[in-house]
């Protein structure tokens, strides 16, 4: 396994997430309503805005986790180091997804930080 | 440069472009006094449905082009490039292109299925970088 291995897991992570969510929004919204341009905002059920949510906080984490990986690996600076931080990324991230969903409060912001953390370590280790 | 990266920079200059569609009559409708503005409130004239729709096919295509980045930035990176690959980056690219008219017309369901090629043109490049 590398960082590389690790990031496209993520991608397919958050690409699993955006499957969640637009099955999610079918217990409230129509699969008409989906399928339409959606020009009248509708109201969503408290999960699926959980699972929108997650998803927005999701992608942002990854914009900034894919430059980290792409540092690291183009300049030929992975280690074993930057290989378990890449990992602890990864595990936070999917704690992350069910933890929102079920609304628990402090372990969602804990897999949060340490998923924050972890890409912060990488940038720095790519410098 | 491989055909990856070739789509690639296609799709984020695809983005400049949606940005253009939809900043344009953006700012025709709202006024240009509002988007300057720190817009702390809502416009106070409404955008039109089909310039709304740009907007939100501006934002999706961020979701998507993040997601097809990191699948080509892994492709690369591992040096996995193939056939398969470089014809799911044109997929991706023909989808992207075509979802633009689809939500600005409003089709239904045509742009949910376009929306779906792109999707699983992502999905297949990421596997095929772990296979």
């Amino acid at each position: 396994m590398t960082e590389t291995t690790i990031l496209a897991a993520y991608g397919l992570l958050v690409l699993l997430t955006i499957l969640l969510q637009v099955l999610g929004s079918l217990q409230t919204l129509s699969m008409g309503y989906l399928m339409s341009a959606r020009d009248e905002p509708r109201e969503v059920g408290r999960m699926t805005a959980r699972m929108n949510r997650a998803l927005t906080n999701s992608i942002t984490a990854m914009a900034l986790f894919a430059p980290a990986i792409l540092l690291l690996v183009v300049q030929d600076k992975t280690t074993s180091t930057t290989l378990l931080v890449a990992q602890l990324f990864l595990v936070a991230r999917i704690i992350y997804l069910p933890v929102y969903a079920l609304g628990v409060p402090a372990i969602r912001t804990l897999a949060w930080l340490v998923g924050f953390a972890a890409t912060a370590v990488l940038y720095l280790l790519a410098l | 440069m491989s055909t990856e990266l070739t789509v690639l920079t296609l799709a984020a200059l695809l983005q400049v472009v949606q940005f253009a569609l939809y900043a344009v009559p953006a700012n025709r409708e709202v006024g240009p006094g509002y988007t300057m503005s720190p817009r702390d409130r809502a416009p106070s004239r409404p955008m039109s449905d089909q310039t709304a729709r740009l907007g939100r096919a501006f934002d999706n295509h961020f979701q998507g082009l993040i997601l097809f980045t990191i699948a080509v930035g892994v492709i690369e990176m591992s040096g996995q490039n193939s056939g398969f690959t470089g014809l799911c980056a044109w997929i991706y690219l023909a989808a992207r292109v075509a979802y633009i008219p689809a939500y600005a017309k409003g089709l239904r369901p045509g742009r949910s299925a376009i929306w779906c090629a792109g999707f699983l043109a992502t999905t297949l490049m990421l596997l095929a970088a772990l296979v």
